[in-house]
């Protein structure tokens, strides 16, 4: 991998690099849609690098599971078998087989867990998680983390960050004896739940590793923790990490989510709302998102976003033609889908021109307003910018707080 | 007003009155100067509310083997007035929908032609049609002003044919004619001239069928005549015939006279009543087939100019990857006309999904080359750039090449992976597939037809040796479709119960 950052905010952490990988150059920060299953749904290969997108994700836990690492050494790995071309990460399959699998016990050796397919005790250690990792073949792989959900407290919590670092050091190992660091790289994940003393410990133990990973990520949040606690532990972390590295915040995808982590100084987020929410009929804009399945769009020829580039919008799709096809014909998921997208890469690529022009909190401030502009400042985004030397008021006195998450939803106005 | 396009069919081969021939469509919209073309025979594409199913508009412009779409309008009656006829601006439906005029004909029905679902009687100035908020009643002066707001290319009149409990009485037919002539007569009093399609009523009656057919070339007087001024009869504002199958398939079926698979023997004299008055220079389009056997029949034995692709779509839908050619190109053991991708033997199967046809990059095949998006996708000459993610910014070589840069053909094994994940991709990518398979089928028919006319029967005779004519294959697509979807729902009843649980802990907790 070569990383190197090529601006950087004189206000806020944000910063602008350069990350290019076997399959080119990605700039960051930037946002990662979800291919669960080496597909964005319901879209093509070629459609998403029309998009524009240079990087995606795949989960490994449900590639291994189907089609099976058979089937993807025989066909030269995930992107030739997806016919992506571009850049790929894959996560370590370890939160997902917690998340998903019925099951799972954590042992010093790995996550113990039924196979879906027999009910057999199947074991995922550090080590298969690398192999199975390098059959994939992504350009980015992740160290398998002993995951605990961001709302347990305890020992368990120490356990975890403390076992995910011996991990890390088995990864290494494993990714080094593979000879695979020159086509793939490999990021820790920094554990420690929403202890600081704990997240601090994991980032002392993972920077003294430095040379052995690629880039970093921040694990264990987005879990349903308080947004001001989420904030100041992302804000931690990257504070530390090391300037030389990309850092990458997992399962993050509301736009306010994603401009505050970049002003934190995160460089990458990877989440399947926006994908998901479309094919809910829910298309995200610059004015907060529209539920395209509500009766008040049926007669609204307007498109979803003038200036919004997409397929969807720059060919004039109506609301109205939406309503009329969301939730009831795939294509109305494929229309929201290349628009939302689009709207993720939009938000990110933004505030890459932003940052490069010196104009990254004007940027902020003038998103927020026009984002959350009536319905209010989410009280956790104005005090994690104001961290940062952005106050999202300036010249907005009159500017209402709303306490709690302040996710913007468009389902009051019935249907 | 404006004026809808002008519509031509000619007939470019000396023909029989029943028998292979080749034609043109030649649509010419008001103030353009080109045509519009479509060679015939050749498909009509068909869509579910306003859409070709699963196709985003980037996929269905790159599909050539779309051009005639068809729009059932049923589905727009959940709003009054429907939205489309309120989209301001010039060509409003294809603006609505998504359509460039410049590429596609755009005809409207009111009716789903394939659904055959039992309806409530229509009266005797509306028919009854469908939609998700239930049962409408569409009137013939309705459809006229729908038409004169949205401007299709092409129109079917709306036709009185009974979606009751067949069979129908003599006195129903009886009725059923009348006042689908009647209905004819209302669209053909437009302010602007219409391209107007008829469907041949009369049932599986043939006395009723020859009876709808004289009625069109009946010279009408008194108040009728001056309705329809200039035309004298109803047939010469007429620009084609229309045949749809499931009414004809299900009369059939209850009078237990055939299978439903070789009810085409059966319909051929039903079709062939209604034609033999009528002028052989019009067009004629069939709705419903269901396997090129079939439409091979149709050509021969009646001289089809356009059939609906529905088949060759809704095979996308449960996993079928279409593979036959027309005139068959090599022989062999029977195949069938297409892979059911669920099926585990092509789990590791790296190939193209079709024998017959080759990817642009494919290696070790002399087959012609699929054009569609999963056989040769093309490298997108342009990218939406967002910001600071330039060529340049990225440090890459700008694209050199000029043409058309092709990637790897989507495998086989891929797409059975998505069918068993529920991707939607997976069907996407194989509509465009069959589309194009079907298109370059036509294009076959076309190229024998004027090249070597008189192997006609004998190829497609080959063609009904070298390919199963019983379409097993989508009945075993079927059952698998259905398994995977089944075992989709358990899984996620199970998910269901297990979330209901952990609520039903937390809050007793
Ligand atoms: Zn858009
Ligand atoms: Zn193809």
């Amino acid at each position: 991998m070569q990383f190197e950052v090529i601006a950087r905010c004189h206000t806020t952490r944000a910063r602008v690099s350069r990350m290019t990988l076997a399959h080119g150059t990605t700039v960051l920060p930037t946002f990662m849609p979800v291919a669960t299953q080496a597909a964005i749904k319901g879209l093509t290969s070629q459609q998403m690098e029309s998009l524009g997108v240079t990087l995606i994700l795949n989960n490994t836990y449900h590639l291994n599971l189907r089609p099976g690492l058979k089937v993807l050494a025989e066909a030269g790995g995930a992107h030739k078998f997806q016919g992506w071309d571009r850049n790929l990460l894959t996560d370590s399959g370890g939160f997902q087989l917690v998340s998903l699998s019925k099951f799972t016990t954590i042992t010093e050796e790995g996550a113990l867990f039924a196979s879906p397919f027999t009910g057999e005790p199947t074991m995922l250690t550090p080590e298969e998680s690398i192999s199975i990792q390098h059959t994939i073949g992504a350009d980015i792989i992740m160290q398998l983390d002993d995951v605990v959900s961001s709302l347990t407290t305890g020992t368990r919590v120490e356990e975890a960050m403390k076992r995910s670092v011996r991990w890390l050091d088995r990864c290494i190992v494993q990714h080094k004896k593979a000879g695979r660091q020159d086509t793939q790289n490999l990021f820790a994940i920094v554990q420690g739940g929403l202890d600081p003393n704990l997240r601090d410990q994991c980032l002392d133990a993972m920077i003294e590793r430095q040379d052995g990973v690629a880039g970093y990520a921040i694990g264990g949040l987005s879990g349903g923790e308080e947004k001001d606690i989420f904030w100041r532990i992302i804000k931690q972390c990257a504070d530390k990490l090391p300037e030389e590295r990309p850092r990458y915040s997992m399962g993050i995808g509301f736009a306010e989510d994603l401009l505050v982590c970049v002003a934190l100084g995160v460089d990458m987020a990877d989440c399947v709302f926006p994908t998901r929410t479309a094919r809910f009929g829910v298309a995200l804009t610059h004015d907060g998102p529209l539920n395209l399945k509500l009766s008040k769009h049926a007669r609204d020829f307007r498109t979803l976003d003038e200036k919004c580039p997409c397929p969807t919008c720059s060919d004039k799709t109506s609301r109205a033609m939406l309503h009329h096809i969301v939730t009831h014909e795939t294509s109305g998921a494929h229309a929201l889908t290349l628009h939302n997208v689009i709207f993720q890469a939009q938000v990110m690529g933004q505030a890459r021109e932003a940052i490069i022009a010196g104009t990254f909190p004007e940027y902020l401030r003038s998103f927020f307003a026009r984002y959350f502009g009536e319905s209010g400042y989410p009280e956790w985004c104005v005090n994690a910018l104001r961290s940062v030397g952005v106050d999202l008021l300036e010249g907005d006195p009159d500017g209402k707080i709303i306490p709690g998450s302040g996710v913007r939803w468009d389902y009051a106005q019935g249907s | 007003m404006t004026q809808p396009a002008s519509f031509t069919f000619s007939l470019t081969s000396p023909t029989a009155r029943y028998g292979p021939r080749l034609g043109k469509i030649a649509l010419r919209r008001p103030g353009s100067t080109v045509d519009l073309q479509i060679p015939t025979p050749g498909l009509l594409t068909a869509t579910s509310r306003g859409v070709v199913p699963h196709l985003s508009r980037d996929h269905h412009r790159l599909t050539d083997a779309i051009r005639w779409v068809n729009i059932p309008f049923e589905t727009f009656l959940e709003h009054n007035p429907p939205v489309p006829t309120l989209q301001p601006g010039q060509n409003p439906l294809h603006t609505f929908l998504g359509f460039p005029p410049g590429k596609h004909l755009l005809s409207i029905s009111a009716r789903d032609p394939y659904d055959g679902r039992e309806m409530p009687p229509n009266g005797k100035s509306h028919v009854s049609v469908y939609c998700l908020r239930g049962v409408r009643k569409l009137s013939p002066t309705d459809w006229s002003s729908y038409v004169l707001s949205c401007q299709p290319d092409v129109v079917f009149a709306l036709s009185d044919i009974p979606f009751t409990d067949p069979p129908y009485s003599q006195k129903r037919l009886t009725k059923s004619i009348e006042r689908s002539a009647t209905w004819l007569s209302t669209i053909l009093r437009s302010e602007t001239r219409q391209n107007v399609f008829v469907q041949m009523a009369g049932g599986t009656c043939l006395p009723a069928r020859k009876a709808f057919s004289d009625s069109l070339l009946e010279r009408l007087d008194g108040p009728e005549a001056d309705a329809i001024k200039p035309l004298t009869t109803l047939d010469e504002g007429v620009r084609g015939y229309t045949f749809d199958l499931v009414p004809l398939r299900q009369c059939l079926e209850t009078q237990a006279k055939t299978s439903h698979t070789l009810s085409h023997h059966e319909i051929v004299p039903l079709i062939k009543t209604s034609l033999d008055p009528l002028s052989e220079q019009k067009i004629r389009l069939i709705n419903s087939t269901e396997s090129p056997h079939e439409i091979l029949h149709y050509i021969s034995h009646v001289g089809i100019d356009i059939f609906d692709a529905r088949w060759a779509q809704r095979a996308a839908d449960i996993g079928v990857a279409l593979d036959f050619a027309f005139p068959v190109r090599s022989t062999g053991a029977q195949k069938d006309i297409g892979h059911c991708l669920y099926d585990t033997q092509y789990t590791l199967d790296f190939s193209p999904l079709a024998d017959s046809f080759r990817g642009a990059l494919s290696q070790g095949s002399t087959s012609p080359i699929c054009p569609c998006a999963a056989c040769s996708p093309v490298v997108p000459a342009t990218r939406i750039y967002h910001g600071a993610d330039t060529p340049v910014v990225l440090g890459e070589e700008p694209r050199k090449e000029a043409g058309t840069i092709y990637r790897p053909h989507v495998s086989r094994a891929y797409i059975h992976h998505l069918l068993h994940t529920h991707e939607m991709s997976a069907h996407a990518l194989l509509v465009m597939h069959n589309l194009a398979v079907l298109d370059a089928f036509f294009a076959g028919v076309r190229k024998l037809i004027s090249d070597a006319p008189e192997r006609w029967e004998a190829e497609v005779l080959k063609f009904s040796e070298e390919y199963d004519e019983s379409v097993t294959v989508f009945h075993q697509a079927r059952a698998s479709w259905r398994e995977v979807e089944l075992a989709r729902g358990k899984g996620r009843l199970a998910r269901e119960k297990e979330k209901k649980d952990a609520e039903g802990l937390a809050t007793a907790a």
